[in-house]
Formats: C-alpha cells, structure tokens, sequence
C-alpha cells in the first residue's frame, strides 16, 4: 500500500505533466548558462585569444578597474568587433526562432518556419530591393524587410485560404512556392545589382559583422515582438489544438492571430535586415525545446529565445573559425545542421 | 435553459434554414439526421465558432452573442468532432485547457484550476494517463479525454459533436452513459450529434431529426422514431420496433433487395 503510494509519488515527480514554474525556471536557466558559456567562448577566439580577465575589463571598465594596460588593438577587437557580433547573433537567433515557435503554433504545424513559409525570402527581397535603389535612408532596409515580411505573410494566407479557412498543409504548401517564387526574385536582384552584388550576396546567406550600426533598432524591435509573442502564450497553446476548439474554449483568435502575425513577422524581418536569410534557426531550435520541456509555449518561446541566440552564437563562432582567416558564411553552417533535422523531424511528425 | 430561435446560416448554400428549439435543464438531446443535414453547424453556431447569418441562441436568458466569449466558454464545454495535435500534448496540459476561460491570459494555472481538471479527469476515468500524450492515445480513451476538456470548466451545457464515432459497441455505451450521469447529477444539459439510431433512442431524453438545414421532428425518442419517417428521411429500407429490454425503439436495417 505505502509502496504503491510512493511508487506513484516518484513516477509523479519523474514524468512531467505540465509546465510548472518551477520546471520553467529550471530550463531557462540552464539555456542562459549554456547562453553566456558560449558568449565567452566566443568573445575569447579568433584571430586573437584574449583571455576572460581582459575581456571582462574590456566590457565592464568601471566594475573592473579600466583598461590601462590592455592594448587599445585588443580593446577594439572586442568593443568593436567581437561584442556587437555577439550580441547581433544573441539577437538574431532569438529572432528566427520565436519566429518559428510561434508560426509552429499559429499553423499547429511543427514544420513551420520563417524560411519555409517565404517570409525569409520575402523580407530578404525587401532589404535588397531597398538596399539598391534607397541606400541613402538609413533605416530602410529593416523598414522595407519587415513591411515587405507582413506583405508575404498575407500572401502566403491568401493562397493557402480555402473554401472553409486556411488549412495548415495548404498555408506550408502555400509558403513553399512563395519561397520559391521569391527566391528568384532575390536572386535576380542580387544578379543585376552589379558592383555591390558581392557584398548584397554575402550579406544575403547570413553576415552578422555587417552592420553594427543597426544593433539597437534590431535589438529593440525583436524584444517588443518576442514580448508581444509571449503575452500570448497560453491562447497559442489553445490555438496549437484546433481554432474552432480555441474559439469555444475562449480564445479571442483573431485578435490573437493578427498579434502573433504581426510580431512573428516584424522579428523576422528585423532580423533579416541585419543577418540575411538565415535558414532552419526557427525550425530546430523550437522543436529542441519542445523535445527537453514540452510543448508549452510559455516555456517554448522564451526557451527558443535563449536556445536560438546560443545556437545561432555557436554557429557562428564556427563560421568564422573553422577555415580562418577566411569565414564560412553563418546559413551554411545552419543548413549543414538543419536540413538533416528536418528530415529527421518529417519523419517523426507524419 | 438553452433557447434557440430561427437561426439561419449558409456558405453558398444555406445549410440551416430557420432553426428554432429549446433544451430543459438536465436534459439530454440527441440531434439525428443525415449527413449534410447541418447538425456540426448547428452546434459550432451554439458555441460561437460560426456565426449565423441571423437568429439567436440563449442561455439562461442571456443572449449568447451579447457576452464575452470567456463567458460564453465558461458555460458552454464543447467537444468538437476529432482532436489531433502534432505537438507531443500531455493529457494534463490538455484537459487544463478547459479552465481557460477561468484563469488568467498570462501566468500559470491556480490550484482550483488544478482541482477542476483533476476532478473532470476523475469523472471520465482519465486520471491514471495524465501524464501521457494525447496523440499516443486509443480512440476511446481521446474521447474521454476531450470530455474531460469540455467538464474542466463546470459547464451548464455539453456540447458533444459525435463523441462516439470511432468507438467499439463498449466504449460508446459507457461514453454516453457517462453524459446521462453527467446530466442527472449535476445541473447540466447536453446536446449530443451522433448516426447512432439505437444508442440515441437508448440515451436521449428527447430526440431532434434534422432534414436539410430544417427540423423534421422533435419529442420522445419514441414519437420521433417512427418507421416511416426514418425510411424517408435516410432513403434506407429499415424496419422499427421494440427494444425487448429497455421498451426503447429498436431500428434494425434491412439490407435492400436489389435486382
């Protein structure tokens, strides 16, 4: 009897049944930890090893005690070059994949990206476009990338709408061929855009050196959308089961949907402006920590915030290390790793 | 308890023309008809998934389009025709779904929401696979585990589209068992769509036909289920008579004769 009673207590505490706080701190933690280990690591290598003590006095002057006797070659390696990028993949990465968490659980789809649907290549085509012809305007490839991100999204809703609602296989079918459709677009921009078409290509397969400049716009822009996401959690878990079961049970869909759109899609399109279409992020990170925690968004999007910065972090801190001193670009190095996880994961999932 | 008047809908087509009846309280209706006859849009109209072009539902006197959907998901538990996710769901994090309506937009679920799934898992014996998925389960044990949803939020009325569809003769006995109980002890109603002729005569307390977007009859199972009328309304050869057990018409099919 007592055995019975503690047998079922322990087989209590070891299955999860739900998202506890207590569980939700426990990840999140451990992926801000797993965050930063990677951060140091990063700021550490490259052409230069600087070591943790100088950094920490390069970053935190006042706490540390100055930056005297550090050469002002190392000061600018890392306020300079290796900070911002650090922080511009810490961003980005969160970006693409609470951009994919939450079209996952608009389109109750596991498959769903922002590079899938088209919105990548959407916003992609946006920046480019106004990268060639309004390279006077300082914001305007952000703005265009994320106007032109909405513009695909509604495209991709319009097709993929059937006779009785948009169906989530038609909307990931829908995607597809504006993927597709775009795609030729971009490249024919990146083609005929002639002496900068080198730099538009590079920046295009993912380049987080880039632009420093844009770094507090991006950075606020993708918190304000995250945060608009995350408010909207527990209505995304309802809408994850059905949106006529949401709508009895008393979700507010439409409201919920248009917000989620809006803010999935402005974080793909900011972080497009600065990193370029940076494939598979949104894919693998939301089902990694889905995989570790559950499906509950209320630990899925903050945890694919934290999981996505790491990732994109580490990924790029191999694309600039592993043939130095030339740099792989950072996409390549997410496709290498993404593509067969999805593969993996189609074949879970069907 | 629940009134509904003249309610109209179609796509291109009307699908209900002028649809008007009440449910008592403790109450079972079973709604019958062919398929096509506008029963699922019926129910989505009465849980305001579908909007109808004209008409009203009422709840308690309380016009339904008039409140806050909250509201309305808190009075009304809606089982829909098939749950499938394919995100990995457990049973727990679904049925807590249910309190939605009750809980807070943002934060973690309080102990009563706690309690009250618990309590709906208890009444449809889902408690032991809490902790399991809901897309690693069997027909029968899904379905209780959707009416464990549809109970999380101490409803007035069930709303229950098809709940035995997919199940063995055991499993559908027990299921709208479960839901006669539910109706008798506590104050709820259910409204209940299913193509079972038999079990319906052997469960609802009235019975409603549906033809075509419109009501063809209305009352006691064993007023509305009469030979002739089924034979017309399904254009099937069938023969009606009693249930030697229960006294409850019995339908039994007879396989046409075809030349």
């Amino acid at each position: 009897m007592t055995a019975t009673t503690t047998n079922r207590i322990q087989k209590r505490m070891l299955v999860r049944e739900r998202l506890t706080l207590r569980r939700l701190t426990v990840t999140l933690v451990a992926l801000l930890v797993i965050l930063l280990l990677f951060a140091i690591i990063a700021l550490t290598v490259g052409s230069e090893r600087i070591g943790l003590d100088v950094i920490l006095k390069i970053i935190a002057p006042r706490l540390t005690g100055g930056t005297e006797n550090i050469p002002a070659e190392q000061v600018s390696i890392i306020a300079d070059i290796r900070l911002p990028r650090v922080l511009m993949a810490v961003v980005v990465g969160a970006a693409l994949s609470v951009a994919g968490a939450a079209f996952q659980a608009l389109l109750r789809n596991p498959l769903a990206d922002p590079g899938i649907l088209g919105i990548s290549a959407g916003s992609a085509l946006g920046a480019i476009a106004a990268t060639i012809f309004t390279e006077s305007i300082p914001v305007s490839r952000p703005l265009a990338a994320f106007i032109s991100a909405v513009i695909t999204m509604a495209i991709v809703y319009a097709i993929g709408q059937g006779r009785r609602g948009a169906s989530t296989d038609r909307l990931i079918l829908a995607g597809v061929i504006v993927n597709a459709f775009l795609s030729s677009g971009v490249i024919y921009l990146v083609t005929a855009s002639g002496s900068r078409q080198r730099s538009v290509f590079s920046w295009l397969i993912g380049d987080l050196g880039g632009e420093p400049g844009l770094l507090p716009i991006v950075a606020a822009l993708i918190a304000f959308g995250i945060f608009i996401i995350f408010i909207n959690a527990r209505s995304l878990n309802l809408l994850m089961t059905g949106e006529q079961e949401a709508l009895a049970l008393g979700v507010e869909v439409k409201r919920v949907q248009i917000s989620v759109y809006v803010a999935a899609s402005l974080i793909t399109g900011a972080a497009v402006a600065v990193g370029g279409a940076i494939g598979f992020v949104g894919l693998i990170i939301p089902h990694a920590v889905r995989l570790a925690g559950g499906s509950d968004n209320r630990l899925v999007i903050p945890g694919s915030a934290l999981g996505g910065a790491a990732f994109l972090l580490f990924a790029d801190t191999l694309a600039r290390t592993v043939i130095a001193p030339r740099e792989l670009h950072i996409g390549v190095i997410t496709a290498l790793i993404g593509a067969p996880a999805f593969v993996y994961l189609l074949r879970r999932t069907s | 308890m629940l009134e509904v008047r003249e309610i109209r809908f179609g796509y291109a087509e009307p699908v209900l023309r002028g649809v008007s009846f009440d449910v008592s309280n403790k109450e079972m209706l079973v709604v019958l008809g062919p398929n096509g006859s506008g029963k699922s849009t019926l129910l989505k109209i009465i849980v305001r998934v579908l909007q109808p072009e004209s008409g009203r539902v009422m709840l308690d006197g309380r016009d339904l389009s008039e409140m806050p959907r909250r509201q309305t998901a808190r009075l009304i538990g809606y089982v829909a025709q098939d749950a499938t996710t394919r995100f990995p769901l457990t049973v727990m994090e679904y049925v807590l779904q249910g309190r939605f309506a009750q809980g807070r937009l943002i934060g973690f679920e309080s102990e009563e929401d706690l309690r009250e799934a618990t309590r709906a898992m208890e009444m449809t014996e889902t408690s032991e696979f809490s902790s399991r998925f809901v897309g690693e389960l069997s027909g029968g044990e899904r379905q209780r585990v959707m009416l464990a949803r549809a109970l999380a939020s101490r409803p007035r009325l069930l709303v229950l589209d098809e709940p035995v569809a997919n199940l063995d003769i055991s499993h559908q006995v027990k299921m709208l068992d479960l839901v006669k109980q539910l109706t008798q002890a506590a104050d709820i109603s259910a409204i209940v769509v299913t193509h079972e002729l038999n079990l319906a005569a052997e469960f609802a307390s009235r019975i409603m036909l549906m033809k075509s977007g419109e009501l063809l009859a209305l009352g006691q199972p064993r007023e509305v289920l009469t030979e002739n009328r089924l034979r017309a309304l399904y254009g099937t050869e069938l023969l009606v008579d009693e249930n030697p057990v229960s006294g409850a018409p019995r339908i039994t099919i007879c396989k046409s004769r075809e030349p």
